[in-house]
Formats: C-alpha cells, sequence, structure tokens
C-alpha cells in the first residue's frame, strides 16, 4: 500500500521542521495517540487506539526518524501491534520552501497483517489516507496555536 | 400389500428436531467444571518465533492455563497426513507452532479459561516477536528456481510429483491433421464455509484414564484412532462422539490441530475443555479447497474426436499437510478424461507449498477441478473447430455398451449412458429453440448464453486397496424385544439425511413401519467400526452395509418362522408386519419370530439367540455417477453483470432411494459449483495476509441470486452394490461450475473472447468487452 501526497501549512520551514521533531507536538497531531515517550536510542515509543473498519485496536509501537536533514527532509519508521495485527510503515517527508509556507511532501509504503488485513482490507488506504490528512490538519493547528 | 419405501419421497427424520432447534451441537453441550479455550493466531504468513510472553495472559484473572509450542513439544503427537504417496514429502506439522509460522492464522498459543471471553481477551494479551520471512503467495514462483524455500529441509517447495502416462505420444505429435488447442486455466482458491464451525470438548477422567471427545466431524472413528496417537491415552480408552453436525462439505473430514490442543489441555488439567472455532478463524484456519493452476493441451481430429490429452496441474496445498491434501489433486488426474475415452494421456501433477492455510478436501475433492479442465476443453473445441458443443461431446461419449470401461487413467469407469443425460437435458432447456433465441438476442445488443456440461464422478469411496486407511463401512442391524429396530452405522451422515435413507432400506427390507426404525451414528462406543461420511460414499457404502445386514437379519428370522411354522425354511417373505409363505397361505407375526429369537423358547437347532446382526461392506470399485448440466444465462454488456437465467440438470446418480435428498443433495451442490464460477474467491495478498477473511469479503451466494433449478434424473444402476446407487452428494458442484463457465464465455463470444478465469466477475467481464465486437 503505497500513500503519498503533499500537504501546506503556513509557517516556516524550519519552525515545521522543529516541530515535526517535536514529540509533544507529534503525540497531540498523531490520530489515536494516547501515548509517545522517547527512547534512549532516539525512537519514541507509542501506544496509538487505532479503528479500522468494525475494528478499533491498541497498538504498542515504535516511531524512528532516520537520515535527518535539517530543515529538509527525514525518514520515519512507524510499527505497531496489537489484537487487531500489526501495522508497518516507512515514509520520507521532504520540505520545501512555498513562499511565507512550507510544503510538506511524503511518500510511504504501508503493511497490514492480521485482521486488520483479513476483514478491514477495502477499507484500508481509505483509513490509511484519512489518518495522514487527519495527522496534518491537527499539526497544523498545532502551529498555528503556537 | 407390500411397504414400499424406497425411491419414495420420504420426510426426513431429522428435520423435526433441527427445524425446531431441538437439536444439539457441539456448543450446546455444557460439562460440569468445562473450560473454554481459545487460540492466539500468527498474523504473519511466514516468520520465525523470536518470542513469546504469556505473562500477561497468565496473570488474567480466570486464566486457568496458556500452552505454547513449547509446552507441547514432545508431548502432544502432530497433526497427521494420511496420504501414502510415494515420495511424498511431509512437513512436521506441530498442532502449536513452535518455532516458525507458515501461514497466516497458525496457531501459536492456547489459553485455557473460566469462559470463553476471558480467554479471548486473554489470548490478545500474548506477546508473540516475529522475525518475517519473506512469503511465497504463488505456486508457479514457488516453483521457480531461487525462490524461497518454506521447509528448509526440503530444499524446494515441491511436495510431490506424480505423473500418468498413457498411450503413443510419438504417433499424435507426428499427425499433422490433428489440431492442438492450448489454455491455461485457474482454479481458484475457495472456503468451505460450513454453517456450522468447528469445534470440540475433550474431556480426560484421571481415575478411569479415559479421554472422551465430542466433535463436528465427519469422521469419528478415525479422529478417536488419530487423537489416541497424539494424546498418548490408549485407543481403547478412547472415545469420539458425533453430535448434530452443521455441515462440512469435506471441511470436517480432517484432524486438526485444536482438536489436539483440546486433548492434550484436558489431559494436563483432568476438567472438560471447549473450543469453538469463530467464523474468522473458520475462513483463516479451516482446510480451503481447489486451488490448482492447469496447463492444457488437446490434440483433436477436424471432425472434433479428441485423441490426446496433455496437462500440467499445479496444486496449492498450502503450508502443511492436513489429513488428505497431497491426496486430493492426484484425482484431479485420475479424472482428468471426463466421460470420453481419450486414448493417449500426459498428466503432470505437482503438488507445491505455499504460505498459506492448507487445501483439501471440499465437496467434489479434486473431481470439479477435472471436470472444469475437460468440459471447458470440449467447448474450446468446439469453439476453435465451429461446432455445436453437443455435438462435440456426443462425438466423444462412449457407447453404453463399452460398460464396464477400462480408461488409460488406471479406473474402470461401472455403468453410463452418457447420451441419455445429455440428449434429456438438451429437450429440457428446448436447446434448439434457445440457439434461435440467442442468434435473435445478438441482434438486440442482448448476450445470452448457454453453457453446458456433461460430468462423470467418482463416488462411493472406496475399495480399500485404493484408499489410504480403508475403503469399506461398518453397519449394524439389532432387532430390540419390542420388534423396534436400531440401525448402527458407522458412516457419519451430517445433514445428508441417512436417517431416513437408512430406515427406509431397513423398514422395507424387514417389513415393519418406516417408525419402527431408528438409526444412530457418530460415537465410536456404541458403533463398533467405521470410516465416515465424505466422497459421496454414505449410501453406497454404508448404505449397504446396512441392507447387507438386514438380509442376514431376514435369513435367521425366516429360519424361526419356519420353524414356528412347521414349514421347510424357503422364500419366505417379509410384508406388513408379517413374515408369510410366497402364496400368503402360512404367516406369523414379526414380534412373535422376535419374542422367540430373543426369549429363546424353542430356537430351531444351531440357532443363537438374539437378533443382532453386523457387516462390513467392501466395495469391489468405486461408482462412477454422471449427468448432464445446461445453464443459461445473461450478460449484460454495459455492467458486465452476468444473470443466470435458468439451470436445467439431469443427474444419473444410480438407483436412487429417496428423490427428496437426491434434490436437496444437488441443490446443495449447484449453489456452491455456481458460486465458485460467479462469485466466490480466497484472496491472499503478496505477504500471504488473508484478504477477504470475513463474509463481507468472501462472496458467498445467496438464494436470491439463483435461479429455480430444472432437476431430473435418469437411474442406471450400478452393479457394485445391490442397492444399485452410486452417490449423489457432490454431483451438484461437478456439474455445474463448468457449465456456467462455458454459457457466460458462450455469451461473450460475438467479443472474440475465448476464456475468462473466474470468478467471472462483472469487472473482469466488463473489461473483456469493452474491446468491442468482432466479427469472426
Amino acid at each position: 500500500m503505497t500513500l503519498d501526497g503533499t500537504y501546506k501549512i503556513s509557517a516556516p520551514r524550519d519552525i515545521v521542521y522543529k516541530q515535526l521533531m517535536n514529540p509533544e507536538v507529534l503525540s497531540r497531531s498523531l490520530p489515536g495517540c494516547e501515548k509517545l515517550t522517547p527512547n534512549p536510542d532516539g525512537s519514541f515509543s507509542a501506544q496509538l487506539k487505532i479503528g479500522i473498519a468494525m475494528m478499533r485496536s491498541t497498538y504498542q509501537g515504535r516511531v524512528e526518524i532516520l537520515d535527518a536533514v535539517a530543515p529538509e527532509h527525514f525518514r520515519m519508521l512507524v510499527e505497531g501491534k496489537g489484537s487487531g495485527g500489526f501495522m508497518k510503515g516507512e515514509g520520507t517527508l521532504t520540505l520545501s520552501e512555498d513562499g511565507d509556507d512550507t510544503l510538506i511532501a511524503y511518500k510511504g509504503e504501508a503493511q497490514v497483517g492480521g485482521l486488520i488485513a483479513s476483514v478491514g482490507q477495502r477499507m484500508i488506504l481509505g483509513a490509511a489516507k484519512q489518518n495522514v490528512t487527519q495527522f496534518f490538519q491537527e499539526f497544523a493547528k498545532q502551529i498555528a496555536a503556537r | 400389500m407390500s411397504t414400499k419405501l424406497l425411491g419414495e419421497r420420504i420426510k426426513r427424520k431429522e428435520d423435526p428436531r433441527l427445524i425446531q432447534g431441538r437439536a444439539h451441537y457441539v456448543d450446546d453441550i455444557k460439562l460440569d467444571g468445562m473450560l473454554h479455550m481459545v487460540f492466539a493466531r500468527s498474523v504473519y504468513a511466514h516468520a520465525r518465533i523470536t518470542k513469546v510472553d504469556t505473562t500477561a495472559a497468565r496473570a488474567l484473572p480466570g486464566v486457568v492455563a496458556v500452552y505454547t509450542g513449547q509446552d507441547i513439544k514432545g508431548k502432544l503427537g502432530l497433526v497427521p497426513c494420511a496420504a501414502g504417496m510415494e515420495g511424498l514429502k511431509i512437513p512436521d506439522h506441530p498442532c502449536l507452532a513452535i518455532d516458525k509460522v507458515c501461514y497466516i492464522g497458525e496457531p501459536i498459543a492456547a489459553v485455557v479459561a473460566r469462559d470463553r471471553y476471558v480467554a479471548r481477551d486473554a489470548a490478545d494479551l500474548i506477546e508473540v516477536n516475529y522475525d518475517p520471512l519473506p512469503a511465497v503467495t504463488d505456486p508457479l514462483k514457488a516453483l521457480e528456481k531461487g525462490s524461497n524455500v518454506i521447509h528448509e529441509e526440503f530444499g524446494d517447495n515441491v511436495a510431490f510429483v506424480a505423473k500418468l502416462d498413457a498411450g503413443d505420444w510419438k504417433v499424435v505429435e507426428a499427425d499433422s491433421t490433428l489440431k492442438v488447442i492450448k489454455q491455461r486455466f485457474i482454479n481458484q482458491r475457495l472456503a468451505p464455509i460450513s454453517m456450522e464451525t468447528r469445534g470440540v470438548i475433550a474431556s480426560y477422567s484421571p481415575g478411569e484414564d479415559t479421554l472422551t471427545v465430542w466433535s463436528s466431524t465427519q469422521i469419528p472413528h478415525i479422529l478417536k484412532t488419530q487423537l489416541a496417537l497424539m494424546s498418548g491415552v490408549d485407543e481403547a480408552r478412547s472415545r469420539v462422539i458425533t453430535p448434530e453436525v452443521g455441515g462440512g462439505f469435506g471441511s470436517k473430514l480432517n484432524v486438526y490441530g485444536e482438536e489436539g490442543v483440546a486433548c492434550f489441555a484436558s489431559k494436563q488439567l483432568g476438567k472438560p475443555v471447549k473450543w469453538i472455532e469463530g467464523r474468522r478463524e473458520n475462513m483463516l484456519a479451516t482446510i480451503h479447497g481447489r486451488d490448482q493452476v492447469n496447463d492444457l493441451e488437446i490434440y483433436v481430429q477436424p471432425d472434433g474426436k479428441v485423441v490426446g490429452l496433455k496437462c500440467l496441474i499445479v496444486a496449492d496445498l498450502g503450508a502443511y499437510h492436513q489429513l488428505l491434501t497431497p491426496a486430493i489433486p492426484t484425482l484431479t488426474a485420475l479424472m482428468i478424461l471426463g466421460c470420453y475415452n481419450i486414448k493417449h494421456v500426459d498428466v503432470e501433477t505437482k503438488g507445491v507449498f505455499t504460505n498459506k492455510m492448507a487445501t483439501d478436501a471440499y465437496r467434489g475433492a479434486g473431481r470439479p477441478e477435472a471436470t472444469y479442465i475437460i468440459e471447458r476443453a470440449m467447448d474450446l473445441v468446439a469453439h476453435e473447430l465451429k461446432l455445436d458443443p453437443a455435438e462435440v461431446r456426443e462425438k466423444n461419449f462412449p457407447s453404453p455398451k463399452d460398460f464396464p470401461l477400462a480408461l488409460p487413467t488406471g479406473v474402470t469407469y461401472d455403468t453410463a449412458n452418457y447420451q441419455k443425460t445429455l440428449k434429456r437435458v438438451l429437450k429440457a432447456a428446448s436447446y434448439s429453440k434457445l440457439r434461435k433465441e440467442q442468434e435473435r438476442l445478438r441482434k438486440k445488443g442482448k448476450y445470452l448464453g448457454i453453457g453446458l456440461s456433461t460430468y462423470v464422478e467418482i463416488c462411493a469411496m472406496g475399495p480399500s486397496s485404493r484408499m489410504p486407511a480403508g475403503g469399506w463401512e461398518a453397519g449394524t442391524v439389532r432387532v430390540e424385544v419390542t420388534g423396534k429396530v436400531t440401525v448402527l452405522s458407522g458412516a457419519s451422515p451430517h445433514g445428508q439425511g441417512e436417517e431416513t435413507t437408512f430406515a427406509q432400506i431397513v423398514a422395507e427390507e424387514l417389513g415393519i413401519p418406516f417408525d419402527d426404525v431408528t438409526v444412530y451414528h457418530g460415537d465410536t462406543f456404541q458403533i463398533p467400526m467405521g470410516i465416515g461420511t465424505f466422497g459421496s460414499r454414505t449410501t453406497a457404502v454404508g448404505g449397504t452395509a446396512i441392507y447387507n445386514a438386514a438380509q442376514r437379519i431376514k435369513k435367521k428370522m425366516a429360519r424361526i418362522a419356519a420353524h414356528k411354522l412347521g414349514i421347510k425354511p424357503g422364500a419366505l417373505q417379509f410384508v406388513d408386519g408379517k413374515i408369510q409363505t410366497a402364496d400368503g397361505q402360512k404367516s406369523i407375526g414379526f414380534g412373535e419370530v422376535v419374542a422367540e429369537a430373543i426369549f429363546a423358547k424353542q430356537l430351531p437347532p444351531g440357532i443363537e439367540p438374539g437378533l443382532t446382526e453386523h457387516c462390513v461392506f467392501e466395495p469391489p470399485n468405486y461408482t462412477f455417477p454422471f449427468g448432464a448440466h445446461l445453464a443459461v444465462t445473461e450478460v449484460e454488456a454495459e455492467t458486465g453483470e452476468v444473470r443466470l437465467r435458468d439451470y436445467f440438470c439431469v443427474d444419473d446418480c444410480g438407483r436412487i432411494l429417496n428423490p427428496m435428498l437426491v434434490d436437496g443433495q444437488v441443490h446443495g451442490g449447484l449453489a456452491q459449483g455456481i458460486g465458485q464460477a460467479l462469485w466466490e474467491e480466497l484472496v491472499y495478498d503478496e505477504n500471504g495476509q488473508l484478504v477477504t477473511g470475513s463474509l463481507m469479503d468472501y462472496a458467498l451466494p445467496r438464494a436470491h441470486q439463483f435461479p429455480w433449478f430444472n432437476t431430473s434424473n435418469t437411474e442406471t444402476r450400478t452393479p457394485v452394490n445391490p442397492l444399485g446407487a452410486k452417490g449423489v452428494g457432490e454431483a451438484g458442484t461437478i456439474g455445474s461450475t463448468p457449465a456456467v463457465v462455458n454459457s457466460v464465455m458462450d455469451a461473450l463470444r460475438p467479443f472474440g473472447v475465448r476464456h475468462i478465469d473466474m470468478p467471472l466477475k462483472p469487472e473482469k467481464l466488463w473489461n473483456a468487452m469493452k474491446g468491442g465486437l468482432k466479427t469472426s
């Protein structure tokens, strides 16, 4: 499952990049994020409550930021598992200046397994896209409220 | 007046309790102190297990025990495979995965708790760490060099290769007048989906050292032997009881790991343990059916006479063998010639491991695939040679006088009249009128299809020499003191209605009321021997055992009756509750003879008291039911939707004992066969995730999608058993799939379409038609 798209944030690139690296902002922006705590190795442990199709499950997982080049781009690894199965995603976020705004281009691959794959497959892509949009909308709000 | 029961539409003895909801299935059985079990299953298709942490699950209040693969290792036997084929690779198949998982849904741990909901919650708390491996999901890619290997110990993914070669291919290949027609067919993976899912209760009594198992199974006796071997309880102290079974379709002709774990858990805990499968588990972890890729070559004369057939059968077996997994595709090779005596045959069957649930027997089991190949081939011959499909079939049929007919595949067809069923179905459907209507409608831009299938199947399984663990069946007839009759059958019917058919046989033979006969099955303590219900065998093989036992009862009763009447024992008749001479001049009541037989006051010399006869029938051959089906479809050019307008079938299952039950079997079979042609398909994605894991995603047909089925029969009795019955449980499934596909392909002919793989979803048809009409 491939996810890609762009999202425009009304804030300078430096600020956007910095906030994307801010666990507090991230945890408020990630849909269903109940916990996001930093690990000694630089990654984060996450607890996410996500509903796809008729299944709402809690996923324990890990978020890791790699190959970060401030303020231009970074790679993000997300993986989680729970009673609904597992999810894994890897994506690149590229930030470019667009006047006073910042354009975030994202491109990633996601994989799901277990129950969510076997009963929710037709909804997964839609649900994933919706979650990405929700993330950016919430993130934009957080930046605006700064 | 004699008691006429055989051949009559007698209502089923089973129905009142089933219709009123008073029957008892496994889940209706509640035992004192019973615990409930739930499985934690793999979410990866292929992975090494690096850790299974059950701490949180064990800590949940109400949880009694948690078992993992490590706990059962060396203590609980492997899931058995009974297919004894030469060179077959059989991977170890533990009841709970030990350090590797090979398919989605493979059981990893079992939680036993005081109630089912606590067990479910605890199963979700089990933490499994996986080291994912690349999943092998495409059977053709699995065969390629360099493919990932699922069972490393074998070096490749090939479980077996079987060859069948007959005739003289040098002659065929040198004959330049022959046309060669090639086609690849994909026979998609299906889910059997019985109404009742699997279920088991295992109850081990430590004091008596006995194991009693209630299981929703088709094979109680085989299951008893296997569970005894797996759990280590002496077989003589093991008992399997099969209560009501809500359908099986072959999926319960098996021994499953969950049944083994239930026995293990009960033995460990000394308490009854129940497991009831959920619907999603049923889709994931109950055997699947079909799943073959067939590369066919047909060598045909210009007049439509087929002389040679080559086929490569690649069968997707899944990750492990279940009881008969590798044997199923060999039935495809065995029946690939259908009702045509094609001289030159070259069939290679390759069984391939993939990271999926095992395939095994699903209604038809290997023969629907064979029938699909040969019946699609007949239509391709007609298509390419511009002949009528009915004419091509007729040209290739053997004559009724040719039977018994030994085929190059190694089987001998008992008896048949293929011409008769074909003629009947063409008449029932008004074939020539339909062809004219088709022409008319095409001119108006409407696309009507007419599809034929003339099938033959292999049933009444089977001679013990050809079966993995015996092919006989056992039956007992016992006349009670009151004159009521108890019948015990080793076949374990589960919805087919043999409690009725068997009672018909015995009541008619003994000349007593139908209601005086009660049939029991499915309890290994009551029924001394048995094999089970599958392969359309129960009436033909199990019924014959009972018929033979009834003959022995009659013989004994006739001797006692003659002694009482003071006549020579001879041909006495059993009619209307009496035993009488042929002229009716002398008679004695049935009950009177029963009393004499049991109270034994004046028995003739050499006669033992009692009226219990046990019989085991060993069939000398299989039976080969046949028939002709015709499907009329309409394809919507704008949307690609198919409407099945009419369905006609003429089935010959030998002698019919109860026409209502035969109709019922055909109707149900048609629903499943048509379902494969048009809608049903289990889909795994490239990671081995099952994406059609619920009835929201798997297109199981509903009643409104079918027209009224116009069923009828011819009766060509088999000489293989004294009843003359051949078997009908799978006929509808086998005959219908190619009839429907042939019909839809016929509808699409103006578009130049030659073949589309099943299921014939609107999307595929729409795509095939969007190129527009082709003038041929």
